[in-house]
């Protein structure tokens, strides 16, 4: 029993006598001092000798000791364990049963449900009443037991996707017998009749004292969808006719890429008094075959949802005929047959087979088609590998050709002998053959078979071990009549007769439609009856739970197709997905024409709500503004003792700014980024030369100085005007901004992480240069004798490079401005190396230069330390010496050429290659 | 710590702004060596002495445009040397000046040895012969003399308060000390005395954290020396700012009046303002003499 101030509950009230401590508490905090900073200060001995004032300390100020009061008066009740909605009410006594009805249709507020039946179990366990409960829908003998025992075991009551049936209520009502007199049953209602419910509510009321808990939400379900006359037909019903309502039916199917996703959504209208509200749903047949379920939104129960079939869907079907352009009478062409067979079911798709092959029809029927072109024939082998069928008819063509003969083809299930045979003709012994009766692992299992289908001519198939297997159907005497074998995810069928009557009458018969629609050619619309399903099982794909959810259902067993269509819904016959061969059939939670009705109880049965007020602990809330208050109390001591003010105190500053920081911590990302785009502008709005940065500052200064001089130059002397260059990071910045990228290579410099790498692949590949600089005067040769050179094999490494050769006399290198024969930098090292010309280039007779690659080399290497011989101060003056008096004069002055052809080179590509043609151009000009 | 080349190159850096200094030169006979004296040696003068080319360190002002306009190369005129004098420092190589109040603040050390380089420099420059006080580095001439001060200036003392070095001064010759002179002030006061029976004059600087002249501290605190050997607690700091204040105070009139007596001068310079005032304050100083 719980002792109660002002509406809150306390459970361990003797605590709140710790209260009473506070004042004493009060006082020892005034009388103790703060604890001293030690603090070095060489002015001490000044102080020394100085006495206090006063001797009493800094006292704490009241407002500091109010909060530490509060923050221990906090603990203290939060200790005490307050709650508030306490329970008082006094409970009976004796064991409680608990029925649910535990169906679909409570499944919308089986979150209530469990937090109510939480709260009984609560209130029954303070009482240590004993407690049971039972399921209508899985109903077991009933488990007397300590409610705190049950309490753990609610997560796992959940509701299940039917209501409960006569043997299930037989089951509890004679359960219902067993209990200890003068138990409390109380029913957890779904607010849904049922048969049966009137003689559990009498057994209910035998056993013991009966209250009902029932739910005031009302219970929706929607009825299978229908598909007539091009739209789908959604009817919700509801089990009370009460006000006017509206409810949304959400389509739900996956898109192109196999996501689940909202399709199409429609809103239906209860009229207030009305029970069954309709909604006309129209989509595109394409949408509508991708349709997986129907749902009502806000409702999470099993009777909420209806699964969409093969019945929503008409298949695409191509028919193909050989005999294509031929004149005939319209009941000798091929596919005249197929047409009426398919048309009420199935959309047809004329056209030739690569036409119609981008439309990914369900089923391809080619009718007496013998050859087909290599390409045909590869594109409609991988079509029926992604799941296909293809059904081929017999015919003269194919009796008279050669296809399948010798070896198997594979779009033939069955090699063929030579020339088909007929029976039963004018010129030929013996009489039409009837079938034989469909085995019982043949798709057609369960069809009757009219007494007047004869066949008179037929191909033969060569006998192979896998004949057998291979026969669905076969004639009476023993000849197959229907081969298939499987191809991939798809399958091939031949059946071995013509698709019109010419050969035989099984096209004229109803037969004929029925195998079409076991091979799933086409499929049936509208729901199946029972007899129509004799003799097929289905086993089950994906099953409903009670919330409607679909779970796997790999583990259930198959249902015989009759039961699939009429019997009960239970644990052996879940609603859910039902598969059978390629065909698809859904068993929904409602019968196409069930009604919903409201339970009704007797009068003197006293029914209440779910809702009830919770218990809310306030212990939590309270400890944690007791430590809120303590933190802020830290904070205030420190301020206090002057170790947050005073300059020298590190702790309290650094809470200070990190407090800051946090504060502040988007706006240095914002200023990155503005900073990024302003450079992205500077970059692309003149010509930028950029250097690579090494994160050796004194490189990184020459090469800056070194492309500044040289853009100089440029500028200068050419039409090329640059801006100022730019340092590069490799890992941050964009690359594609910059025509050449010139990178001194130092050993110690980082290598770029693999996104720079990418980058780097992309920057070569659309038309970038790097110009890598060793800087050792090409001692190494590129090898690995120095260290510049090893550190420049690592970083090329990764780069996509292709294969290079020494600069050829005749590169458009040497021409492009000036005419140069050598690279010099600050160095005059032998050679560079840039991407090699291809193998066939020769020199043209009469031509000065060859006609080389067509493209920019992505590369070149040098070791002649370019960017100090190109480098300038910024009033232009050269900031490092090269070689001795006018001759290092005149090698600065290469290098600046050198450094022109290359911007050149990178800028106008082979166009100087192009050269080559001049003479040959001017000749037919002067003609 | 700052090492001996960081230290000298500062003291070079700070040095170079200002023109040579040169102490003034009074009591000639005492300093002078005799054979240095005369005609063979460059220094202050009216009459000419030698062309040398221009050294790293030289201003341009000192750059003779005559001689330099006739070839490739620029000069400086030297005048003969007449008086070279020895200037004696003497740096607090204490524990407590090794306190900064602020990361952002150099240490009173730093602060003190750059000054006291910074003034050899000039001295040097200007033909001076500096040294330390004591025995371990007697006053000579040169460059070679400023790395050896920088190298002494580099070591440190044990003791919180170190008592200014008073022995070996070579009488009438010029003297710099530079602390912060929170030691015991007997101890300074024997040394000026002891200065001022020689005829040796000079300069003290004080130099000083800026949170020794504000005392800016509130609460609860116990106050300890840099070296730990003294302890203060008081229970509220605040209250004790303006009687610390009236003591500082109090020194500094003491130490001026000892000044006065003895013919030194004082100055003072807190670590948050700029080393190159004080530069200029004691080279003024230094110049004016007594």
């Amino acid at each position: 029993m719980m002792f109660t101030i002002l509406g809150i509950g306390f459970t361990a009230p003797w605590l709140l006598l710790g209260l009473a401590a506070l004042p004493v508490l009060w006082l020892l905090l005034r009388a103790v001092p703060p604890a001293p900073i030690r603090r070095m200060f060489p002015g001490v001995t000044l102080l020394l000798g100085l006495k206090d004032d006063e001797q009493v300390t800094d006292r704490t100020p009241w407002w500091l000791l109010l909060m530490r009061m509060i923050a221990v008066a906090a603990v203290i009740l939060g200790l005490a364990g307050p709650v508030l909605n306490p329970k008082t009410e006094t409970a009976g006594s004796g064991p409680v049963l608990f029925l649910l009805d535990a169906s679909w249709a409570g499944a919308s507020a089986w979150a209530r449900t469990s937090d109510l039946l939480e709260q009984q179990l609560a209130e029954a366990g303070r009482a240590g009443r004993p407690v049971a409960m039972m399921r209508l829908t899985q109903p077991e003998e009933p488990q007397f037991q300590n409610a705190t025992a049950w309490r753990t075991r609610i997560a796992g009551l959940l509701p299940e996707p039917w209501q409960p049936s006569p043997d299930q209520i037989a089951m509890a009502s004679s359960a219902l017998d067993g209990i200890p007199a003068g138990t409390e049953i109380r029913w957890i209602s779904d607010g849904v009749d049922y048969e049966g419910r009137d003689e559990l509510i009498a057994a209910a009321r035998s056993a013991g004292d009966l209250r009902v808990l029932q739910s005031t939400r009302e219970a929706l379900a929607l009825r299978p969808a229908t598909f007539e006359d091009g739209v789908i037909r959604l009817t919700i019903i509801r089990a009370t006719a009460g006000p006017s309502r509206e409810v949304t039916v959400l389509a739900q199917g996956r898109d192109p890429a196999g996501t689940e996703r909202l399709l199409a959504s429609a809103t239906a209208d209860f009229a207030a008094g009305e029970t069954e509200a309709s909604v006309d749903l129209s989509l595109p047949s394409e949408l509508r075959a991708r349709i997986t379920r129907f749902e009502l939104q806000g409702q999470r129960s099993a009777g909420a949802v209806s699964l969409g079939d093969d019945g929503l869907r008409r298949r695409e079907v191509a028919l193909i005929a050989g005999r294509e352009g031929h004149e005939g009478l319209e009941l000798l062409a091929p596919l005249h047959y197929l047409e009426q067979a398919l048309e009420p079911t199935a959309d047809i798709l004329n056209g030739a087979l690569l036409d119609v092959l981008p439309a990914n029809p369900d089923a391809i029927v080619l009718a007496d088609v013998a050859t087909l072109s290599a390409a045909e024939e590869d594109a409609l082998t991988e079509w029926v590998d992604d799941g296909g069928l293809l059904l081929r008819f017999a015919g003269p063509r194919l009796a008279a050709s050669d296809v399948s003969r010798s070896d198997e083809h594979p779009l033939m299930p069955v090699r063929l002998r030579a020339g088909g045979r007929s029976v039963g003709g004018a010129m030929s012994w013996g009489s039409p053959k009837e079938l034989a009766p469909f085995k019982e692992d043949s798709p057609f299992f369960g069809l009757t078979i009219p007494e007047d289908v004869t066949v008179t001519s037929q191909v033969m198939a060569q006998p192979d071990p896998t004949l057998a297997d291979r026969v669905i159907a076969s004639l009476s005497d023993g000849t197959p009549l229907v081969t298939r074998k499987a191809l991939g995810g798809g399958q091939v069928v031949l059946i071995h007769v013509t698709a019109n009557a010419e050969w035989s009458s099984l096209p004229l018969s109803g037969l004929f439609v029925e195998m079409l629609e076991r091979l799933a050619v086409s499929s049936a619309t509208g729901s199946p009856d029972a007899a129509d399903l004799e003799g097929t099982v289905w086993t089950p794909v994906r099953v409903l739970d009670g919330f409607g959810l679909l779970e796997d259902a790999t583990t259930l067993p198959g249902v015989e197709g009759p039961e699939l269509v009429s019997a009960q819904l239970g644990p052996d016959m879940r609603p859910g997905l039902y598969q059978n061969e390629d065909r698809r059939l859904a068993r929904n939670v409602l019968r196409p024409d069930e009604t919903l009705q409201p339970a009704t109880w007797p009068a003197d049965v006293p029914v209440e709500g779910l809702g009830f007020e919770r218990e809310r602990p306030l212990g939590g809330w309270l400890l944690g503004l007791a430590l809120l208050l303590l933190a802020a109390d830290v904070i205030a001591t420190l301020a206090l003792s002057g170790r947050l003010t005073a300059s020298r105190a590190r702790s309290g500053g650094a809470a200070a700014l990190l407090a800051l920081c946090l504060l502040t911590a988007a706006d240095p990302a914002q200023a990155q980024e503005a900073e990024t785009d302003d450079l992205a502008i500077l970059a692309t709005d003149e010509l930028v030369l950029g250097h690579v940065l090494t994160g050796d500052p004194e490189v990184d200064d020459i090469a800056q100085a070194g492309l500044r001089g040289l853009s100089d130059t440029l500028y200068f002397r050419t039409s090329v005007e640059p801006a100022t260059p730019h340092g590069v990071d490799l890992e941050t910045d964009e690359l594609a901004f910059y025509p050449l990228l010139y990178w001194p290579i130092t050993p110690d410099q980082p290598l770029p992480s693999d996104e720079a790498y990418a980058k780097l692949n992309t920057y070569l590949r659309s038309g970038g240069m790097i110009v890598f600089d060793t800087r050792d005067a090409h001692i190494a040769n590129f090898g690995t004798s120095s260290p510049n050179g090893r550190k420049l094999q690592q970083l090329a490494a990764p780069l996509d490079i292709p294969p290079l050769e020494p600069v050829p006399d005749d590169h458009v290198l040497t021409r492009t401005f000036y005419l140069l024969q050598d690279y010099p930098g600050r160095h005059n090292g032998r050679s560079i190396w840039v991407e090699s010309a291809p193998a066939d280039a020769e020199s043209v007779e009469g031509m000065p230069f060859r006609n080389l690659n067509d493209g920019v080399t992505p590369v070149i290497f040098g070791g002649n330390d370019w960017a100090a011989a190109w480098a300038t101060d910024a009033e232009g003056r050269p900031l490092l010496p090269v070689g001795r008096g006018f001759a290092g004069e005149r090698q600065r002055e290469l290098a600046h050429r050198f450094g022109v052809n290359l911007v050149m080179y990178v800028l106008t590509g082979n166009y100087k290659s192009d050269q080559v043609h001049v003479p040959a151009l001017l000749d037919r000009l002067g003609q | 710590m700052t090492s001996a080349s960081t230290l000298r190159h500062k003291a070079e850096a700070e040095a170079g702004r200002l023109p040579p200094l040169l102490a003034r030169a009074d009591h000639l006979a005492g300093t002078v060596l005799l054979g240095d004296h005369g005609r063979r040696r460059a220094g202050l003068g009216d009459d000419f002495w030698q062309y040398r080319p221009v050294q790293q360190g030289d201003s341009r002002r000192l750059i003779d445009h005559r001689r330099s306009a006739r070839g490739d190369q620029q000069f400086v005129r030297e005048r003969e040397w007449q008086i070279a004098q020895s200037v004696m420092l003497w740096v607090d190589r204490g524990a407590s000046m090794r306190f900064a109040s602020d990361d952002s603040l150099p240490t009173k050390a730093d602060r003190a040895r750059l000054l006291g380089l910074a003034s050899a420099v000039l001295l040097v420059r200007g033909g001076e012969r500096v040294g330390l006080t004591g025995t371990n580095l007697p006053p000579r001439r040169g460059r070679n003399q400023i790395l050896r001060l920088a190298e002494m200036f580099s070591e440190d003392a044990e003791d919180d308060y170190a008592p200014p070095e008073h022995r070996a001064m070579i009488p009438h010759a010029r003297a710099l000390f530079i602390s912060d002179f929170l030691g015991p002030m007997e101890e300074v006061e024997v040394a000026l005395t002891k200065a001022a029976d020689r005829g040796v004059r000079g300069v003290l600087l004080q130099i000083l954290d800026p949170s020794e002249e504000e005392f800016p501290f509130r609460g609860r605190t116990i106050f300890e020396s840099v070296g730990g050997s003294i302890h203060h607690e008081t229970l509220k700091a605040g209250e004790l700012r303006q009687r610390y204040l009236d003591r500082l105070a109090a020194r500094r009139d003491w130490m001026e009046r000892l000044t006065r007596t003895t013919g030194w001068q004082m100055g003072l310079h807190l670590t948050n303002n700029s080393a190159q005032s004080a530069l200029l304050w004691l080279w003024t100083a230094l110049n004016r003499g007594a």
